[in-house]
């Protein structure tokens, strides 16, 4: 693979057709309009209709990709215009480059088997016709959201995302602990939203453009203040904050895992939580400006790495071990983009897509056949489903950074990026290196490992479950869904080879081409680095081996040792009780309220109460003078016209 | 002393004053409406002073308004009058103080 592409950068013409691109967006959208309004009521065709139009956007996506490559990832735009706003001209356009080409591959091929995989988890399912509509519209807006030339554009389909997945959380919206969810991931993600919103204002006032390559060159060429540049990368990154789950904003996350969790190995593992990377990715020339935006980004990710891996080493739930991974991964990321490592970040957003789908994919086939996501009801299932074991087992090495795998040589060069820039940042993410293996093999020894207790009971009085299986004899998915895991997993084991240090840099190249100044990466393999990665990685499984396999040391007993730290983590340091009880509950619901309610009482009251006693004084008043006495309307008459004489007399002397 | 514009002009405003004076303030609708007719008349010679001491390239314009006046104010109180008695009528009064109908 790695000569192919090197003799495919040699050819050098961009040469894709314009219908391409667009089929890749019509494709979804068009089953999503197909299944809304015609096959709700037919489900299995809607499944189909699905899965055949992201298969038609995954083929047409890697049309687009080895296209890219052969443009070594400089930019094609099809644009046309929108609508104009005053000078502003807003334009409806793709732009596809090497970060589109990847993103395009990424999110369309991951959906792809998420689709596939969900013909058997959702099998049954009451839903499932809406199921697909929302799964087409989500994977329409976020392709559109990765093609789109301009931030209008982008902030649009941003926003249909955001949509979508509040949809697909609150999928099962019965109960009440979804809707909950769903109401927080929406509520919690439009707070970053806020500050996109701000920078698109901002970036409009002061630079006239919404083209994606238009705000490059401001950045570069120092068009507009460095303050304005700041700030614009601040928003921007609130915006992606709020999307990737980033400290302070991340709570809403876990909660999020109430959905579907084909749902969630598909928007909120691998593709729309990657969207807050992908936009910092796509204005990373704006971040290059502005050192100030650098240390944000940079020590946001760190703080999100270190809080999202310390609260996933005390998750019993094993899905929430999975998303607590999910944003500390993702902080990873931000870290990565802070310290200016845009090929790291994107590489790692890339390799971890294809994992952490298969964990959470692997995580939706436990339950399929124990019922429950609690690790403490699980044990022993590597006999009875080898398949998923191997595929998860696969996807934790991955994600622990063991050698070769794919997260080995993503997570490295984050730790090359962080080694030759800042210490401190090297140190931190060295650590979370090192609980990432730890709360993985803990989730897999309490999952696979060990006696099986029995999973969760079938509730046969629960209509809305769909549950057929016997939680009592937990037994292997289907093909349905463990294809998709053998699938997932080959990139999970290979995706490294497009980007190994020192040997390939075809990812390098692709996504440097796309910058507006292309400088290609220089991809060094440091042995300190590498070694020093291995090391705690494989010490984390070490020791989650020696606790929850050999038991050496009991967990409880550790749990006591640590007992403050213990209960911080398991609080998930309070940020939920900051949140609603604190904000949500005391300054806005009692505070703010308050103080509406005076308002309401004194000035709404006040003034409609007062117009009213007004009206009424005056009018007792003048009531006397209307006594229907034509004589004394006559007389007022005269009164009148003597004053006007004399108004004009006295004016107007003769 | 020779009596010109000033004198007439002095006696027509006299005579409005008295006729507004007996059409606000006296309570018999006749009496009301023999004031309208004295405001009239004050109206009247008042024109016909200036027709007759006043230069115009219309000499006689402020008789025809006098011929005109004359005419309505004749329509005027025969209507008028009939609207009385068939107000005493109904009401078997004149007195325009108890005519409060207006008054909701």
């Amino acid at each position: 693979m790695p000569l192919f592409l090197a003799e495919m950068l040699e050819v050098g013409v961009p040469t894709i057709d314009e219908w391409v691109v667009w089929a890749i967006l019509a494709a979804p959208v068009v089953s999503w309009l197909l299944i809304i309004a015609y096959l709700r009521k037919l489900p299995a065709i809607a499944g189909y209709a699905t899965i055949l139009a992201v298969g038609v956007s995954t083929v047409l996506s890697f049309v687009v990709l080895f296209n890219v490559i052969d443009a070594t990832g400089g930019p094609v735009v099809f644009s046309y215009e929108w609508f104009t706003a005053g000078s502003v001209v807003v334009n409806f356009g793709a732009r596809v480059d090497g970060l589109t080409a990847v993103m395009l591959v990424v999110v369309s091929s991951v959906s792809f088997l998420v689709q596939i995989f969900s013909q058997g988890y959702m099998a049954g399912d009451k839903g499932y016709g809406r199921y697909y509509a929302h799964m087409s519209l989500f994977t329409a807006s976020m392709l559109g959201l990765v093609l789109a030339d301009n931030l209008l554009m982008l902030f649009v389909f941003w926003e249909l995302v955001g949509l979508s997945s509040y949809l697909l959380i609150g999928f099962w919206f019965h109960k009440p602990s979804a809707a909950a969810a769903a109401k927080k991931a929406f509520i919690v993600t439009r707070i970053g939203d806020l500050g996109l919103l701000a920078a698109l204002l901002l970036i409009w006032a002061r630079g006239g453009t919404f083209q994606i390559d238009e705000i490059h060159q401001l950045a570069i060429t120092g068009a507009l203040s460095s303050t304005v540049i700041t700030w614009f990368a601040l928003g921007v990154f609130a915006g992606a904050a709020g999307k990737s789950a980033q400290f302070p904003l991340h709570v809403w996350l876990p909660d999020a895992m109430e959905g579907p969790t084909p749902v969630s190995a598909l928007i909120h593992a691998a593709t729309m939580v990657a969207a807050g990377v992908y936009l910092v990715g796509r204005f990373f020339p704006v971040f290059e400006a502005s050192a100030d935006a650098q240390t944000v980004v940079s020590w946001v990710g760190a703080i999100t790495a270190v809080v999202a891996a310390t609260i996933a080493i005390v998750q019993t739930d094993l899905k929430r071990v999975l998303a607590y991974s999910t944003i500390s991964q993702l902080g990873y990321m931000m870290l990565a983009l802070g310290l200016l490592g845009y090929v790291a970040a994107i590489f790692h957003l890339f390799t971890h897509a294809f994992f952490k789908a298969l964990l959470f994919l692997g995580s939706g086939s436990v339950n399929h056949s124990t019922n429950t996501f609690d690790m403490r009801q699980m044990g022993g299932l590597y006999k009875l489903m080898p398949i998923t074991f191997a595929t998860f087992l696969i996807g934790s090495l991955s994600l622990a950074g063991i050698f070769p795998l794919a997260g080995f040589w993503s997570k490295d060069e984050i730790l090359h990026d962080a080694w030759g820039h800042d210490r401190v940042l090297w140190a931190i993410a060295l650590g979370v290196a090192f609980m990432t293996a730890l709360y993985m093999f803990r989730a897999i020894f309490l999952t696979f490992f060990g006696e099986y207790k029995g999973g969760q009971p079938v509730d046969h009085h629960d209509e809305e479950s769909h549950f057929h299986g016997d939680p009592a004899h937990p037994h292997e998915s289907g093909w349905v869904m463990t294809i998709p895991l053998i699938i997932l997993a080959v990139p999970a084991i290979g995706a490294g080879v497009f980007n190994m240090a020192g040997i390939t840099d075809g990812l390098a190249r692709l996504l440097t081409g796309a910058l507006p100044v292309p400088d290609l990466h220089e991809v060094s393999f440091d042995w300190w680095v590498a070694g020093s990665s291995t090391v705690v990685a494989v010490s984390g499984i070490a020791i989650a081996w020696a606790i929850y396999y050999r038991r050496v040391v009991e967990s409880s007993a550790l749990r006591d040792a640590f007992y403050p730290l213990a209960v911080v983590f398991e609080r998930k340091y309070f940020l939920d009780n900051l949140y609603e009880d604190f904000i949500a509950r005391t300054v806005l619901q009692r505070w703010w309220n308050r103080l509406l309610e005076l308002f309401d009482t004194y000035v709404v009251d006040g003034a409609v109460n007062g117009s009213a006693t007004v009206t009424r004084e005056v009018s007792a008043r003048l009531r006397v003078v209307q006594n229907g006495q034509v004589q004394a309307y006559g007389l007022l008459l005269v009164a009148g016209v003597i004053i006007i004489v004399a108004a004009v007399f006295t004016a107007n002397p003769l | 002393m020779t009596i010109g514009l000033e004198e007439f002009l002095i006696v027509g405003s006299l005579l409005f004053c008295m006729g507004l004076l007996i059409a606000l303030s006296k309570r018999n609708a006749i009496g009301v409406l023999i004031g309208v007719e004295v405001m009239l008349n004050a109206v009247n010679l008042t024109l016909l002073s200036f027709a007759r001491f006043t230069e115009s390239a219309q000499p006689i314009a402020g008789h025809t308004f006098v011929v005109f006046v004359i005419t309505v104010a004749a329509a005027e109180v025969a209507v008028a009058l009939a609207l009385a008695i068939l107000i005493y009528r109904n009401r078997e009064t004149v007195d325009v103080d108890q005519f409060t109908l207006l008054r909701s």
